[in-house]
């Protein structure tokens, strides 16, 4: 009974549409009222669609940048702020925790400005700081489109999984390091295999929570692209695709065709890196 | 048992938690259902832009149309608000207003629908009925036409002129009375291009423009004679000219001789750049002077305007970016009189001269070509009759497609520009003959992509181009 809320919401509103989209996947559609059943030609034609790959290709090296440089960046700044000597640690993690508090839109926007072509922040940084004047004209939201976005993430989302990682640090046993120490562990030792042992439940879900996240992105690219992929489709991401086939031309069985095309290999995704990064059972 | 009954054992049955969602859900429906109320018997005009919406209610004011019977509605909501609803309408029947100004972006998904399903009314048999269709400039009604039917009245006509900072050509001794060509109006002003300060880039460029400006790009195409759709709305991307016109295009973009700088038209940034004058001449449809004249006032008196230099000696001197439309759902009961006030506001030569007066904008209806107020000189523009000017251009503004996948098309395009770019720049090549061909590979890419996606449409009338 304590469930039922929660059950009838999610059913609702989650279990419900997911199940009509289904068959939806296999119509062809002008907004909800026109449907015409096309069988496997939505998956068919999108086997064959340029714009769909692409979208592929670009969420999978926004994951990949997630994953390789942000996650690592988080974990770098959680153990920086558990060192035991650091003063105001509490201040350190609010400046690094900041970005995730003013919104993701706003964040968005505020990038825009930051990366604009010669007037920018960053541009005239780098021009100001070099004495090149060429550097104004890197172009990061025409020709760099994805590595903005990378660097706009981690700069939104390593301070937020900072704060799960330093928790992790900070429940690991003193003993356990204490041990270590006598034993004559030195500090990569001790983080190689006291450490990263102790954290690694709060890393499993962190990392999966970030490669997941970062898979379905969507909010970030529109509006820094202002509803599209940017030239050449290079901030296009699969549920940005999926968001103008369904709502921009009125395809939502193309759209749900995409959306299981993602779906699929997410939930593989993740049920192999939760299977993969889980702790190792005692005696197995 | 009855339904109370059976109400009252689930209500008996369940946790309090389930008992809280309930009964929000019984209070949320009574009072969605009271705030209802009824609906006023007006006849209700959504637009999107608050120049418009000043104008038609100081109209509605002073001709007391507030309290006519029925009495004129006008509320304003943003572009994809409009978007959202009359899509919601189409797709779902959800209520929607009597008469809504559309901007041009809306027209693809709509004209997606089956045959008979845009959801909009035909317009062109009363407009043909009432003498009115002649009234128009013709070219303007190309992007709300589908086949014969005509699904919009157009707001505006938008030709595009140069604007140019004239104190920085006549601080430069230039005289571009000669400049009746892109490649000799490039020439003209190589002067500006001097790198007085020796950082090595030049002080200032010729254009504002770049090859991910896809309106821009759109323009320039339209300008030379490109064609994205024929007559049958057969995409025609890979057709000449359009490859020769995107070579030329990119190639402004391209090496240490570039010609072109990207200046952002709307940003604060961009605003600085062209009071900086960090290029000299500028893409000028009628609605950007309003735009210049708010946001960059400290450039009053040094701005002229000049037909576009064209491609060819001889060649079309002006474009068209952009376009509203007035269109009529089919779900309204009130056809009658929302279509006596579209005639009122859109053919009224006092609004049209307010409409020129408050936000420059050109009305397309030719009869009204003649009102004295767009010979008024432009202190703006250095005492320019800048309205005659636009106006001069207006039936010479190329006619646009209405095919649903215009806005792909000339993304596409966009695109395509990008990699032609791209390839130039790692392959070291500016021959002309070679981007063109290479810009016709791409583009046939980028054709095959529209078509691809017209072909998977089963549920499409893809209509013909007008």
């Amino acid at each position: 009974m304590f469930l039922a809320p929660f059950l009838i919401l999610f059913t609702l509103f989650v279990l419900y549409p997911a199940i009509q989209s289904v068959p939806l996947a296999f119509e062809q559609t002008y907004g909800p009222g026109e449907r015409v059943r096309v069988g496997t030609r939505n998956f068919a034609y999108l086997v064959e669609d340029p714009l769909f790959w692409r979208a592929v290709r670009n969420t999978a090296a926004y994951t990949l940048g997630t994953l390789v440089l942000q996650l690592p960046l988080a974990f770098a700044l959680a153990l920086a702020l558990n060192a035991r000597r650091l003063r105001g640690r509490a201040v350190y993690r609010l400046i690094f925790f900041s970005p995730q508090l003013m919104g993701i839109v706003f964040a968005s926007i505020l990038s825009g400005l930051v990366f604009e072509k010669r007037s920018g922040l960053v541009n005239r940084a780098l021009a100001g700081v070099t004495g090149n004047h060429d550097l104004l004209a890197i172009a990061w939201l025409q020709e760099h489109v994805m590595a903005t976005l990378v660097i706009i993430s981690i700069w939104l989302y390593a301070g937020f999984n900072m704060v799960y990682f330093l928790a992790a640090l900070q429940s690991v046993d003193p003993e356990l390091l204490e041990a270590s120490e006598i034993d004559g562990a030195g500090p990569v030792a001790r983080l190689r295999h006291v450490v990263i042992p102790s954290i690694r439940p709060v890393a499993t879900v962190v990392v999966v929570l970030a490669m997941l996240g970062s898979l379905q992105l969507f909010e970030l690219p529109y509006v820094l692209l202002d509803g599209g992929g940017g030239p050449n489709n290079q901030g296009l991401t699969v549920v940005m695709y999926l968001y103008q086939s369904g709502f921009r031309f009125g395809d939502l069985g193309y759209a749900s065709a995409i959306g299981w095309a993602l779906a699929i290999p997410l939930i593989v995704l993740g049920l192999i890196q939760m299977k993969q990064l889980a702790p190792e059972r005692v005696g197995s | 048992m009855n339904a109370p009954g059976v109400w009252f054992m689930l209500v008996r049955t369940v946790s309090n938690g389930i008992r809280a969602i309930l009964l929000v859900f019984v209070m949320s429906v009574l009072i969605v259902l009271a705030a209802r109320g009824e609906r006023e018997d007006a006849v209700e005009m959504w637009i999107f832009s608050p120049e418009h919406h000043a104008l038609y209610q100081a109209h509605i004011d002073r001709h007391d149309l507030g309290s006519a019977d029925p009495p004129l509605r006008v509320s304003i909501l943003s572009i994809e608000g409009i978007q959202s609803r009359v899509l919601g309408g189409v797709y779902g029947g959800l209520e929607s207003a009597d008469l809504i100004e559309v901007e041009r972006a809306i027209s693809g998904p709509l004209f997606l629908a089956p045959e008979g399903s845009v959801g909009l009314r035909n317009l062109r048999p009363i407009l043909e009925r009432e003498g009115l269709l002649e009234r128009f400039n013709a070219p303007s009604l190309s992007p709300w036409a589908r086949g014969d039917r005509l699904y919009g009245i157009p707001h505006d006509v938008h030709p595009v002129l140069l604007a140019y900072r004239a104190d920085i050509v006549e601080a430069h001794g230039i005289d571009l009375s000669g400049a009746t060509t892109w490649e000799r109006f490039f020439e003209l002003m190589r002067p500006v291009m001097r790198d007085e300060d020796a950082d090595g880039t030049p002080d200032r460029y010729p254009l504002a423009f770049w090859y991910t400006q896809k309106h821009n790009l759109e323009l320039l195409l339209l300008q030379g004679d490109g064609r994205l759709f024929d007559e049958d709305g057969r995409p025609t991307l890979d057709e000449a000219p359009n490859p020769e016109l995107l070579a030329r295009i990119v190639s402004w973009c391209l090496g240490p001789d570039r010609v072109v700088v990207d200046i952002d038209e709307f940003s604060a940034s961009g605003h600085m750049s062209r009071i900086r004058g960090d290029a000299v001449a500028y893409l000028c449809p009628d609605w950007m002077c309003s735009i210049w004249r708010s946001n960059t006032p400290q450039l009053g008196g040094k701005l002229r305007l000049m037909p576009l230099p064209a491609f060819e000696e001889g060649g079309r001197r002006t474009s068209v970016r952009g376009g509203t439309m007035l269109c009529f759902p089919e779900g309204s009961d009130r056809f009658d009189e929302a279509w006596s006030y579209a005639k009122e506001l859109y053919t009224s030569p006092e609004l049209a001269r307010e409409l020129y007066r408050t936000a420059d904008i050109i009305t397309p209806v030719t009869s009204l070509w003649d009102d004295p107020v767009y010979d008024e000189p432009d202190p703006f523009f250095m005492g320019q009759a800048k309205g005659r000017m636009y106006i001069d251009m207006a039936p010479r503004v190329p006619k646009r497609a209405s095919s649903p996948y215009y806005d792909r098309a000339v993304e596409a395009v966009r695109d395509a520009a990008t990699n032609l770019a791209g390839w130039a720049r790692g392959s070291g090549t500016r021959d002309r003959d070679a981007l063109a061909e290479r810009a016709s590979v791409l583009l046939a890419r980028a054709q095959r992509r529209i078509e691809r996606e017209m072909e998977r449409r089963v549920i499409a009338d893809t209509g013909g181009a007008p």
